[in-house]
């Protein structure tokens, strides 16, 4: 099960690689599924990881039956020792990426890195190009005009009548 | 010719015209994105990923030779999108079109709106059989003549010419979505119409183009706690007030325009719980919704998602009150389908006529056809092979597993890459449109 997980994980962070360098832009829908789909997969393999390592420690302190157990342990574990590695290999990539990209750094991707297994939608070592097009999109609302900063939570002046900014695509005829 | 009564398996389709080159090598600009009839289906439109839309026209019924079924052919073509590029983001818009909506016909010229990614247009479809001759000033070549050669004044007069079928822009609504269109669709007022992106729905005037409404926004403050996005949306087909949107979660929202001006609350959300055992990785992919449709008496909405059609009844919220399997076959190859990105291919589904029937694709250019009041269903395929005029259409099988009968095929043996995503049903008639990777077939009913 685990060893699927690890798959559908690696597969996923691929894909959404992919998707930033094609044509059109970055899809919004494609990347949150894939994003779910990797966390998923992810939550998956390290709970597994997690009672891997709660039944090593389990193993150690029963030293007799450990005699027994623990030649089997070894032999399950050796194939699955060099997958962590495996798996905190690439993560480092995309990380040292990011800390020379100063750009793409902010403070929520710090924030990202410390959390295990919470609600992130973005996998905490991809370079948070999200952020980057949220601050794109208010930099292009020019002040005077109506900007929608929340989901309808709190109150909001305006009724939504909103201006859009003058072109900024250059459309051919 | 009777309206688009009987069910699907009641009526027996035969082929009658294939569009499209030929070849197998498919260039990638004549992909067929979007099909689409108008209100009386005497037009039908497709666009490509090339950006242009092509629009064929129904020929005028011979009423001496009922057996030959009145042929489309191509009526006008043109060019409505073209490659953009945003400088602010480095982003390259697509030219492909998205969707095609037909306004109601108003006059003699006919109207379409046509999205890409970023920019809906409004074109204009007019035709033009007539022309001016015996001005003044200008011979017939556009020369002008010599002012001491005229000694008369004359009134031009129209004169019959060959027809011409010009397509012109009227409008240009854009820079109102910073996420990718995925819908369009004209209201019932005929003034209004939204455009829907990954987080909002835009409101517009037809004759506006410098501004829009933002009727739902969607977006959180914090991108990071993004769960969902809208994936389709329409306006009802009598109530202008009301509109659908569905999303990602496989829900879909109801929202009523006079509760308030931003409709960000729901009137009605329509969602069916998820049946815990059919729980896998891909649960969050396959129950997302890849298109919403009222059926034409404004009763039901229907969704497609990657494994079903689900029709709703405006009226109750909790469950859907018919679901039909499109390919269940697939579910054991949810993993395979998300190594090649089938996963994520987007259906569309139709109504006939009179919402007894409705229509989707599928995969190895297979597409269903759902009679809801027979509870039946067939599978029938766009094909090369069965392309021979008035050839009816053999009802194809899939062998889930197990021993594989004589007509059927295997799963293993179908083919991904040919899918049809897009089908379109006449409004009157049974005549339906289905757009292979870039053919377009269009079938109808076998008249004995």
């Amino acid at each position: 099960m685990d060893v699927e997980a690890k798959r559908i994980m690696a597969l996923s962070i691929s894909k959404l690689y992919s998707l930033r360098t094609q044509r059109g832009g970055l899809r919004l829908h494609r990347s949150l599924l894939l994003s779910m789909t990797m966390r998923a997969a992810r939550d998956i393999y390290h709970t597994a990881q997690l009672l891997r390592d709660a039944e090593e420690e389990q193993v150690v302190p029963c030293a007799p039956d450990a005699a027994t157990e623990e030649p089997m342990e070894i032999t399950k574990d050796s194939p699955q020792t060099l997958t962590p590695k495996e798996v905190a290999m690439k993560p480092q990539e995309p990380i040292d990426a990011v800390e020379d990209d100063k750009e793409n750094r902010c403070a929520s991707e710090r924030h990202s890195r410390k959390r295990h297994c919470k609600t992130a939608i973005e996998p905490d070592f991809l370079p948070l190009k999200k952020a980057k097009m949220d601050t794109d999109e208010e930099k292009q609302h020019l002040p005077g005009e109506v900007l929608r900063t929340n989901n309808g939570n709190s109150y909001r002046q305006a009724e939504s009548l909103t201006a859009f900014p003058a072109n900024r695509a250059i459309v051919a005829y | 010719m009777a309206g688009a009564g009987g069910g699907g398996n009641d009526v027996q389709w035969c082929f009658s015209q294939v569009k499209g080159a030929i070849d197998d090598d498919v260039a990638e600009a004549d992909i067929i994105s979007t099909v689409e009839f108008n209100h009386s289906g005497e037009l039908l439109a497709t666009g490509d990923k090339g950006g242009r839309v092509v629009i064929f026209q129904q020929e005028t019924e011979n009423k001496s030779q009922p057996q030959c079924r009145s042929e489309y052919n191509v009526y006008s073509t043109f060019q409505s999108h073209e490659p953009e590029f945003d400088y602010l983001k480095s982003l390259e818009i697509e030219e492909k079109i998205n969707k095609i909506r037909w306004l109601p016909q108003k006059n003699a010229a006919q109207f379409l709106l046509s999205t890409n990614d970023k920019t809906i247009k409004l074109w204009k479809i007019s035709e033009r059989d007539k022309r001016p001759e015996g001005y003044n000033l200008k011979e017939e070549d556009g020369r002008y003549r010599d002012a001491t050669t005229i000694t008369t004044l004359r009134v031009p007069v129209f004169r019959p010419m060959d027809l011409m079928v010009e397509a012109s822009p009227r409008r240009v609504f854009a820079n109102a979505h910073t996420y990718h269109i995925n819908s369009i669709s004209v209201n019932s007022d005929n003034e209004t119409y939204l455009s829907a992106d990954d987080l909002r729905i835009n409101l517009w005037h037809l004759e506006i183009t410098d501004r829009s409404f933002n009727i739902v926004d969607i977006k959180p403050a914090n991108m990071e706690e993004l769960t969902e996005v809208i994936t389709a949306a329409e306006f009802h087909p009598h109530q202008c007030n009301t509109f659908v949107y569905s999303s990602s979660k496989g829900t879909i929202r109801l929202c009523d325009m006079r509760a308030s001006a931003l409709c960000d609350k729901h009137s009605k959300l329509f969602e069916e719980p998820e049946d815990p055992s059919n729980r896998s990785f891909f649960s969050e992919i396959i129950s997302s919704i890849s298109d919403v449709k009222f059926s034409h008496n404004g009763r039901y909405m229907m969704t497609r998602d990657y494994l079903s059609v689900k029709i709703w009844d405006i009226n109750m919220e909790n469950r859907p009150v018919e679901t039909y399997q499109v390919h269940e076959y697939l579910r054991s190859k949810l993993c395979s389908l998300y190594e090649n990105d089938c996963i994520f291919d987007k259906f569309e589904c139709c109504w006939n006529g009179n919402d007894s029937v409705v229509m989707t694709g599928s995969y190895n250019n297979f597409f269903r056809m759902l009679d809801r009041t027979q509870r039946r269903d067939v599978t029938l395929e766009a094909s090369r092979e069965s392309c021979k005029p008035r050839q009816l259409l053999k009802p194809r099988r899939v062998c889930a597993g197990g021993k594989r009968k004589k007509d059927e095929i295997s799963v293993d043996s179908l083919d991904f890459n040919k899918k049809i995503l897009h089908t379109a049903w006449h409004p009157q008639e049974n005549i339906i449109a289905v757009a292979t990777t870039n053919n377009l077939y269009i079938f109808q009913e076998k008249v004995n």
